[in-house]
């Protein structure tokens, strides 16, 4: 409580100047700072081990299955083309909502708790800020998804080896379904953390993404209507999970489709596209808004 | 050194700062005093960039504060004990802030010594009582070891032992040339800590002077008297320009005469008086007079005597309750 223990006192001291010229701000320093705020908050570990259980535990339950479906006399070929890639990656539906969770709460627990005043006050430019928080969130997506996933080929491995549907990593269908898993899941935590940027408030930002994911895109795909057949393939998610689709199933859809039927790197642009026109409104606004 | 020119701010139809211009020097601390709702928070948000000024402009250290390459060098800044996630412990959002511009765990240590914060840092913030917020958020102010110091009502919530601890710091903190700036709405803790007062009112600045100019400029002409012939008294004197309010039986305030004038008029008209006192204004007073006008939400006249306002030892925590207690 002593008053007297201002470490670098004097401006006037050399040494002083000297040290402090080496406190300022810089981009990497930003980033640090995120991951800082990242790795501290109980709700990143709760809502990253979430995704890898749930990851890891709907791909085993997928992979049972499919063995005991084989098992009586089913047939993999019967499956609609259906690689080892989809089993290990069956989870990604649940992955993709504890990811939106946390994207949405990375920013909008600032904002609920009032620390994205402090958070500006240190990087008054604010943009820096917003990308640093974007970067660490994508990679930390994209590393626990890996890692899912991978943890997935290793626990279904056993009960897909003997039907023959064991992932297969000299497939370039089956890598592009599992990298394509990891860059979904990624893009779609960065979707929400666009939504958490532009609304601000956990509940709304939750209750858009999730609607957006959940309903919107499954009600439109179920109308069957002109309007809703040209858009439905645009909308995020299901632009996006082309992606991790087996060409068996694109090439299938295609011939039933009235709307368009977007490659698996097309639809992953439009998704793309999604995250990066939300990001740059979230940008504009952010440098605008009142803090 | 903060400098503010023509400095505006709306939301809405409603303006928050009305064209303020003032300049805070090194070297003291200044006051900033107003009533709630004055535009004290606003314009220290704006100075520190949260908030986008409608019109004029506010520079630190001679730029704008987003300008600066190491903002947590030239300001730090109190604005809201409650900018902390709760979730997160104290040490890892000292951590996180410092990390921004390089800082390290051992200035990171120090701030939490220096504000008493060891026993609880590694405590999440959510269960943090309003003293150990606002500690807080002071040692954050202090992370950068700042040239400019921003804090707004730094000492609410501060059991005495604080407020007196808060006192000494911005004290020593000017005394080595830096830039303080603080504000409050307590006349009292302004009157012990200040040497600068900059008072606001309805966002306009109603006063920018030394302390002791404020105090002088209500050091009115107010006389107490004291008298069995109060009543003939107040006749006798009855003019243009003189007021009178009873006090108590048989005692009268004079506003507007001087003792001189009243103790010869008493003598010529052979009245007794028991008392016969200028009234010197107080600090509290001259805040009053200045800003009785400005006042944004009037509550009940009950809490508006300076009794309430006056410093009374040991008794710090009551006046520093919530805002608006004290009206």
């Amino acid at each position: 409580m002593s008053t007297q223990t201002l470490s670098t006192s004097s401006d006037t001291l050399p040494g002083a100047r000297r040290e402090d010229s080496r406190i300022h701000l810089t981009f990497p320093r930003t980033v640090r700072s995120e991951w800082i705020k990242f790795r501290t908050l109980r709700s990143t570990i709760w809502t990253l081990a979430a995704t890898i259980v749930l990851m890891v535990g709907i791909s085993a339950l997928f992979a049972w299955g499919v063995t005991s479906s084989t098992g009586q006399g089913g047939n993999p070929d019967e499956f609609g083309g259906l690689t080892g890639a989809n089993v290990v990656t069956g989870g990604y539906y649940f992955g993709q909502l504890t990811l939106a969770v946390l994207g949405v709460l990375v920013i909008s627990g600032e904002y609920s708790t009032g620390m994205i005043r402090s958070t500006l006050a240190a990087v008054p430019t604010r943009l820096p800020a917003l990308w640093a928080k974007a970067l660490v969130l994508g990679v930390t997506s994209f590393v626990v998804s890996s890692v899912a996933i991978g943890l997935s080929v290793i626990a279904t491995r056993a009960m897909l080896a003997p039907i023959d549907l064991a992932v297969d990593l000299g497939d370039p269908e089956q890598v592009r379904i599992l990298l394509g898993t990891a860059l979904y899941l990624t893009t779609i935590a960065l979707l929400a953390f666009a939504f958490g940027a532009l609304l601000r408030h956990s509940a709304a930002a939750l209750a858009a993404v999730l609607g957006l994911l959940l309903v919107v895109e499954n009600v439109f795909s179920l109308i069957p209507l002109t309007f809703f057949e040209k858009i439905s393939p645009f909308l995020p998610s299901t632009a996006g999970s082309q992606l991790m689709m087996p060409q068996a199933s694109i090439d299938l859809m295609a011939t039933t489709a009235t709307g368009a039927v977007l490659t698996p790197w097309q639809g992953f642009a439009v998704l793309a596209a999604w995250v990066l026109v939300l990001l740059a409104a979230a940008a504009v606004f952010l440098k605008r808004r009142n803090a | 050194m903060i400098e503010a020119h023509g400095l505006t701010k709306r939301y809405g139809k409603k303006t928050a700062v009305d064209d303020i211009s003032f300049t805070v020097r090194p070297g003291q601390v200044t006051g900033f005093l107003g009533p709630n709702g004055a535009g004290k928070s606003t314009t220290m948000r704006m100075i520190v960039g949260l908030d986008r000024p409608t019109h004029g402009t506010v520079t630190v250290n001679g730029r704008p504060y987003s300008q600066h390459r190491d903002p947590l060098r030239q300001v730090g800044a109190l604005l809201d004990a409650k900018a902390v996630h709760t979730g997160r412990s104290a040490y890892n959002h000292l951590l996180a802030m410092g990390a921004t511009h390089g800082i390290g765990k051992t200035r990171i240590n120090e701030v939490i010594e220096m504000t008493g914060l060891e026993s609880v840092a590694k405590k999440r913030v959510g269960g943090f009582s309003l003293g150990m917020g606002q500690r807080l958020g002071i040692a954050s102010a202090l992370l950068g070891n700042p040239h400019t110091l921003i804090l707004d009502e730094p000492v609410n919530g501060l059991d005495p032992e604080g407020v007196v601890w808060v006192r000494n710091l911005v004290r020593y903190l000017a005394s080595e040339g830096r830039t303080v700036f603080l504000s409050s709405h307590l006349m009292s803790e302004m009157a012990l800590t200040a040497d600068h007062i900059i008072v606001v009112g309805r966002g306009r600045v109603l006063a920018d002077a030394p302390v002791a100019d404020i105090v002088a400029r209500s050091a009115g002409t107010t006389v107490r008297v004291r008298s069995p012939q109060a009543s003939r008294l107040v006749e006798l004197l009855a003019g243009p320009g003189v007021s009178f309010t009873s006090t108590a039986p048989q005692a009268v305030e004079i506003t507007g005469s001087t003792a001189e004038a009243i103790g010869e008029a008493a003598a010529a008209a052979q009245l007794v008086l028991h008392e016969l006192t200028p009234v010197v204004g107080s600090l509290e007073d001259a805040y009053m007079s200045l800003t009785q006008d400005s006042v944004e939400y009037h509550s009940t006249q009950t809490g508006l005597s300076s009794d309430n306002l006056t410093d009374h030892p040991g008794t710090h925590a009551a006046h520093l309750s919530p805002e608006g207690a004290n009206r």
